[in-house]
């Protein structure tokens, strides 16, 4: 137990670098600036955070004389418990599989399901952290709403630390076993991507056929019976992962029989799923784990001809460097993953979310609303769609972490800041751009856009993502996260992406504000249209020449 | 010709004195090697040289030039090898020859002699198409070493390049230095390789807390040590025990 303890606080204190954030901030104060400009950007979530309360109130209310205003609390734990389950795959496969200190802690006299264990829990810490944004407003608003007593603040609390626990534990399952079968082939980088990919459709699938189930029309009766039933619409509804209908009811029920009972049974099932986990671990974890990292060469030796056709003839430095960031970005599952298949599968979520949750008769409505519009709104809110697409991708905030402990190539080879700028923006730019493909792909073939106003949408699309993939860069390049040893942590727990992020909507929310306030000024589509992308190519236009300044500066600043 | 006019660089805020007014010049055609106990200011000093930390104060040139005003003309006449072969990974070692060969703009032809001949040298070849990942860290620092020696650098500066090398690799390597030096080319390293410096060296320096304690070729080390020690081992111990 006391080992158990000690490897579960060595791995949240590096994981976490509590130490180091608090040397960087009181002792070298370094990180300073970073205090009031988190502060800024959360201030910048709250028209968001006030509309997601909004549309609570208005659900609770709908909901109270059916007595089934609880149903809120069903979206939002399952909401967070999907979320876990969709996207947990990747802190799983890296937490488990590859940080580096898993050499160290291998040898140590640790028994697997003890290193799993710590990487369980700093995998936990990590979810509590994510979800908070959407799941904490819901508990937290819904105690408000309904007025609730200390049980409610006390079950929310139990509920909430054990919330990602069962799905986390399924993913954990499925990576292990995975995991096991991939240790024997020799492309291990190729299994472990495609694995991910059929492990996410899975997961995807899994929705769709839920959501399908859940959105088909009833017949009368049985839709009586869930407006009547007390829990009919949270059963309903939660039937997509039945342990977010168990903590709902839970909370619901508070220190009753009934709330008891399914707070027992939600406890229950997730620290019996989780010691399940432990017991396969013991026997699982360490076959799939020892020997991921080996990669084994063709140990054939190249013959003149091959060196002569393998090198270039000179390429240009910008291509040179475009290359190399291409090339590390698909060969670094988690990169691979994190970037360039984000921008793919973001979009496919909206298909799986057009073609389920709101039904067809619903997408035939969508597509009403859509042409009954005034276009200039279509194409604003097309746009709005493919740029989200596009640049919700860690590629341009990680650019300069991604480099890491090889940052020093970066710093001593003959090749000007600017150069090396360019040649990452063209990277990450292209992936941006894969993402408005794809996304185009989706607005074209399952929104049924018209061609002139997916033309304008795509126009504006491709103008804004270059202006948030400039600010991703600048913002890493502002502070590059440099010294991981795990790749996972310069993209996916990298504070830059969520820093971009951040950037990225509160630019977006700007220009919509802006849009509004020419629209209440009487100005029409095409003017609106035009004064958007003038904006955009502005901003574009001053955001990059201010990138190439700044590399100039920050290339010699940053020491390694 | 790498020349360092009092250069010092301190960490913490100025608490910690990495390199205090270091002095020196080396000459084209000269192997330097540079000595110390851990921690001593070697690696600091050398990053200082190729650019990787901008000094406190001081000013280091290359060939005349000053490193951080001129730093695109300085790199391009400098190679660096660092004390750890971290390289990328997930390209194979003859992607990354070519990468370097790209940004240093040597010519194909050159590239395909020169990489023909040193695969040859460090007995890589059989490995140089699989990704660096696969290599053992021996192999990382050869194909390190490669990537020093492609684009025929006029100034070389070498952070331990012996670490892991086999004695096969290491006997060659030693021999390039010289090669190099005798075209007129200049090389700094460090070592902790006393018999490496003592052999191969034409002077020496020796720096302890940051400071250059002694500098000069074999000869003139032992007229500088009062017990008239032989070995450069010796004179080491004794320079840096205080």
């Amino acid at each position: 137990m006391k080992k158990l303890r000690s490897v579960i606080r060595v791995g949240l204190k590096s994981n976490f670098g509590l130490a180091v954030l608090r040397h960087r901030i009181f002792k070298e104060k370094k990180d300073r600036w970073l205090v009031p400009l988190i502060g800024v950007a959360f201030l910048g979530l709250a028209p968001t955070l006030y509309g997601y309360l909004a549309l609570m109130k208005t659900f609770y209310r709908g909901l109270l004389p059916l007595g089934q205003q609880h149903l809120i609390l069903t979206f939002g734990i399952l909401a967070g418990q999907i979320f876990v389950l969709i996207f947990g795959l990747y802190y799983v496969m890296s937490a488990f599989y590859f940080s580096k200190d898993l050499d160290i802690l291998i040898p140590l006299p640790l028994n697997p399901f003890q290193v799993m264990f710590s990487k369980f829990a700093v995998i936990l810490v990590n979810e509590y952290l994510t979800i908070a944004f959407f799941v904490l407003p819901v508990l937290v608003y819904y105690g408000i709403l309904s007025k609730a007593g200390l049980p409610y603040w006390l079950d929310a609390l139990v509920i909430y630390l054990m919330l990602p626990v069962i799905p986390l534990a399924i993913v954990s399952l499925l990576v292990i076993g995975m995991m096991r079968a991939v240790n024997l082939s020799r492309k291990k980088d190729a299994l472990i991507i495609v694995g991910s990919l059929v492990l996410i459709m899975l997961g995807m699938g899994l929705q769709y056929v839920s959501r399908r189930t859940v959105s088909a029309s009833p017949d009368p009766q049985a839709m009586l019976r869930f407006l009547t039933n007390p829990d009919g619409l949270v059963q309903r509804f939660g039937s997509a992962f039945p342990p977010s209908i168990w903590a709902s009811k839970a909370l619901a029920g508070g220190f009753s029989a009934r709330g008891f009972t399914n707070l027992f049974l939600f406890i229950g099932v997730s620290l019996l799923i989780f010691c399940g986990i432990l017991v396969i671990s013991e026997k699982l974890f360490y076959r799939g784990l020892i020997g991921i990292g080996e990669v084994s060469g063709k140990k054939k030796a190249i013959s003149k001809e091959g060196i002569s056709r393998k090198l270039s003839s000179g390429r240009r430095p910008i291509g040179a460097i475009f290359a190399r960031e291409w090339r590390i970005m698909t060969r670094t599952p988690i990169f691979l993953l994190n970037g360039v298949l984000v921008v793919v599968i973001v979009p496919m979520i909206f298909v799986i979310m057009a073609e389920t949750g709101s039904g067809r008769g619903d997408n035939a409505f969508l597509l009403r609303i859509m042409t009954s519009a005034k276009p200039i709104y279509v194409i604003l809110a097309a746009a709005c769609f493919l740029t989200f697409c596009s640049c919700l991708n860690g590629t341009s905030s990680s650019t300069f972490s991604r480099e890491g402990g090889q940052f020093w190539m970066s710093k001593v080879i003959p090749v000007t800041p600017k150069e090396q700028v360019i040649a990452k923006f063209l990277h990450s730019y292209f992936i941006a751009l894969l993402g408005i493909v794809v996304a185009s792909g989706v607005a074209i073939f399952v929104i049924h856009l018209k061609a002139v106003v997916f033309a304008g949408a795509f126009l504006i699309s491709l103008t804004a993502a270059v202006a948030l993939t400039v600010v991703g860069m600048i913002i890493d390049l502002a502070r590059p996260l440099l010294d991981w040893t795990n790749p996972q942590k310069a993209i996916k727990q990298n504070l830059n992406v969520l820093l971009s992020m951040l950037a990225d909507i509160g630019i977006l929310t700007v220009l919509g504000f802006f849009s509004i306030f020419l629209i209440k000024r009487g100005i029409g589509g095409g003017g609106l249209f035009a004064a958007l992308l003038g904006i955009l190519i502005l901003l574009s236009y001053a955001s990059f020449h201010f990138l190439l300044k700044f590399a100039n500066k920050r290339y010699v600043e940053i020491e390694v | 010709m790498i020349e360092l006019r009092h250069v010092s660089k301190s960490y913490n805020k100025g608490k910690v004195k990495a390199v205090d007014d270091l002095d020196l010049v080396i000459q084209p055609g000269e192997i330097f090697g540079f000595l110390g106990p851990n921690g001593a200011g070697k690696t600091t000093t050398i990053k200082l040289i190729v650019g990787l930390l901008k000094p406190d104060s001081g000013a280091v040139t290359i060939n005349g030039l000053d490193n951080q005003k001129e730093a695109l003309r300085c790199k391009a006449m400098t190679t660096y090898v660092p004390d750890y072969p971290a390289v990328y990974e997930r390209l194979t070692g003859l992607e990354y020859l070519n990468f370097i060969g790209d940004v240093y703009g040597v010519a194909k032809k050159d590239r395909i002699e020169r990489i023909e001949k040193w695969l040859e040298i460090f007995d890589l070849s059989q490995a140089v198409s699989s990704p660096i990942q696969s290599y053992s860290h021996g192999m990382r620092q050869k194909i390190v070493l490669m990537a020093a020696l492609l684009p025929a650098p006029r100034v070389m500066v070498w952070d331990e390049p012996m670490v892991g090398l086999d004695p096969r690799a290491s006997f060659h390597l030693k021999e390039i230095m010289r090669e190099h030096c005798d075209q007129g080319k200049t090389l700094f390293f460090s070592t902790h390789i006393m018999e490496v410096a003592e052999k191969l060296c034409d002077r020496i320096g020796i720096i302890n807390k940051g400071k250059l304690i002694a500098c000069g070729s074999m000869d003139e080390l032992k007229k500088l040590n009062h017990e008239q020690q032989e070995s450069l081992e010796n004179i080491f111990l004794e320079l840096t025990e205080k």
